[in-house]
């Protein structure tokens, strides 16, 4: 029966897989940028999530990553031709750099104290890219090269897709193994309490740096793809607005959820366009929609789906339930009870 | 400018994020959540006196009194509306839903005004500029300085003498024991935002001369509320007065000594700097945690 499972987990896998392959032949220039947008706001909304959903760290530096991302992925790729190859990475490395140190603030303050010291420095950030003129061209921005692979350019919104999706799914990958890991489940301990974390011998200063680390990498190297799909970076697009759009991932998606994650980038990027018809109207029901969702679903729309059962739990450590176990029981020992990540206590 | 012309002006500035400050800590004292759409109440203080000081004609004392009303009645509404639903949630969905409500303020506000800026007039046009211990100080700043001591000075005095101050520091104090005691919280809710967004109106009022009118004006003042919150340690109604008038001179000094770039920066420079040295304030204390 588990081979069967497996082999139908396989198959929609890669029907799923198939299916995303081929969404450029449905779609146009316009909606496939949108397409490309959403791709690049995945990884940015599971970069936040790391720190603010899983670790529980109310830090809103997320913007200031991904502008660092973007703009180290400009300067690579127009002053030194570097392929993306080397500065896509090369993002993520800087901002996981400059993200530990962020981490400094955290071993100190908590809450709102964090979340306004990370806030204070994204706003700096901002003010940086505008005025280090000799290194970000100012207000003018940078114009980022279109990314080739081997002498195969990747220009076009189609095109550059498929450098998008891979990386995507990639990142998809690999926050789901590091937040299943060890790394992963002390994240979710410090959230709860730190008190319990430091009992089970968990190094909470260290752990917080590497959530700020990890989700600093994630936020650079969304930069980086962002850069490659916007081809011009401007300081503007890393202010309070982006902030805004980070947070109402995280949180209208559903907190501590990669599946919330996806959700919100979908619902974040295609909101806009959808609203675009309405004009003056445009931002006022941009508001309402972020007040109305955040009101009836303050767990977030994943939050919502999985206790309506739609979604299933994500766990922490792989369970097995099994079937035939009745609510009874409860109090037997079980030999892999499942930890479920979704709830949020504060 | 000499020192103290730059100080006196820091003063007028100070007082202004004075009250900004004194709104947020109100709110976050009461009920935990931090405002960010306060800026947006300074925003609407500042056009509800312009609509009706210029636009309708009326005395300048009824002008104040129709942007006081507007704050405090959209104050009230906001946290009626959305907040007392979910004030138990995460941190940050009370973010997105202030971030929210400011986003649909100034969507608001830009149907009628668009996206052009006005001027408010000072309320004393005709006076001339006091002179004060070698300094020059307009009389917009001195009318700032003296309403905005005077709102404090009421406020405090509404916390120490009246029922309804008292109950609104027990309510601070502990939610469920003011229940216990037979206190409508609900009711003490409403007059927290009410006033923290009435005072916020307030300032918008006396910031229109100083500064410039536009929906998205109420940014600029809030970052350095939370400056202000910041260095008081959000807990304190003095200490956001006290930070809040460092705040104002801080930026003027920098602004006149040092250069107008660092003088935007300043606020978050304060912050970072402040927490850095004393994470909870200069005037907080480190929260005891229990197991």
């Amino acid at each position: 029966m588990d081979r069967s499972i497996s082999i139908k987990k396989a198959v929609a896998g890669a029907l799923v897989i198939a299916g995303l392959l081929a969404v450029p032949l449905l779609t146009n220039g316009y909606t496939q940028y949108v397409v490309n947008l959403v791709t690049v706001y995945v990884v940015l909304g599971i970069g936040l999530n790391i720190l603010l959903g899983y670790a529980g760290q109310f830090a809103f530096a997320n913007a200031a990553f991904m502008g660092i991302g973007a703009y180290t992925t400009a300067i690579l790729s127009s002053q030194l031709g570097l392929p993306f190859w080397i500065c896509i990475p090369a993002a993520g490395i800087v901002t996981a750099m400059i993200g530990s140190l962020c981490a400094v603030p955290a071993m100190r303050t908590a809450s709102i104290y964090l979340a306004l010291v990370t806030f204070a420095f994204a706003e700096l950030m901002v003010w940086v890219f505008i005025n280090w003129k000799g290194v970000t061209n100012g207000s003018n921005g940078i114009s980022v090269p279109a990314p080739d692979l081997f002498g195969y350019v990747l220009r076009g919104d189609k095109r550059l897709y498929y450098l998008l999706l891979p990386s995507c799914l990639a990142m998809l990958w690999l926050a789901s193994r590091i937040l299943k890991s060890y790394v992963g489940r002390s994240f979710v301990i410090v959230r709860e309490s730190e008190i319990v974390a430091r009992c089970n011998g968990i190094n909470v200063g260290r752990t917080k740096m590497v959530a700020f680390a990890l989700s600093a990498l994630f936020g650079g190297v969304g930069g980086a793809l962002f850069a490659y799909t916007v081809g011009l970076v401007l300081p503007q697009s890393f202010g309070l607005f982006q902030l805004i759009i980070h947070i109402a991932i995280v949180v209208l998606g559903g907190m501590a959820s990669l599946a919330g994650a996806v959700i919100g980038a979908l619902l974040l990027t295609t909101l806009p366009e959808v609203l675009r018809d309405f004009q003056s109207l445009q931002e006022v029901m941009f508001g309402a929609a972020l007040v109305m969702v955040a009101i009836f679903m303050p767990r977030g729309i994943a939050g919502a789906l999985t206790r309506l059962g739609v979604l299933p739990r994500e766990m922490l450590v792989r369970g097995t339930i099994s079937p035939k176990r009745q609510p009874d029981d409860r109090n037997l020992p079980h030999p892999a009870i499942p930890v479920a990540v979704g709830g949020q206590n504060d | 400018m000499g020192f103290m012309t730059l100080f006196m002006a820091g003063l007028a500035h100070g007082s202004l994020y004075a009250l900004v400050a004194l709104g947020l800590v109100l709110i976050y004292k009461t009920q935990g959540i931090v405002n960010w759409a306060h800026g947006e109440l300074l925003m609407v203080g500042a056009f509800s006196g312009y609509t009706a000081f210029v636009l309708a004609g009326l005395p300048y004392p009824l002008a104040f009194l129709v942007a006081v009303l507007a704050g405090a009645l959209l104050g009230a509404l906001m946290e009626r509306i959305a907040f007392r639903g979910i004030v138990h949630e995460h941190h940050a969905t009370l973010a997105l839903v202030a971030i929210g409500f400011s986003v649909i303020i100034k969507g608001v506000a830009r149907i009628p005004f668009g996206a052009d800026v006005y001027t408010l007039p000072p309320a004393l046009p005709d006076a001339a500029p006091l002179r004060f211990a070698g300094a020059i100080v307009t009389s917009q700043s001195a009318l700032t300085i003296a309403i905005s001591v005077g709102i404090t000075l009421l406020l405090l005095a509404i916390f120490r003498y009246t029922r309804t101050g008292k109950q609104m520091q027990a309510t601070q104090q502990n939610l469920n024991g003011a229940r216990i005691v037979g206190i409508n919280t609900g009711r003490i809710f409403s007059i927290t935002w009410a006033l923290a967004a009435a005072v916020g109106a307030i300032a918008g009022l006396l910031a229109g001369p100083i500064s410039l009118l536009y929906p998205d004006m109420g940014s600029e003042f809030l970052l350095k509320g939370f400056a202000a919150a910041v260095l008081g340690g959000f807990h304190s109604v003095t200490g956001a007065i006290v930070g809040g008038l460092l705040v104002g001179v801080i930026e003027m000094l920098i602004g006149g000594y040092v250069s107008t770039a660092f003088q935007q920066v300043s606020p978050f420079l304060i912050i970072i700097i402040v927490l850095f040295v004393r994470p909870h304030g200069l005037f907080g204390r480190r929260p005891v945690e229990r197991v």
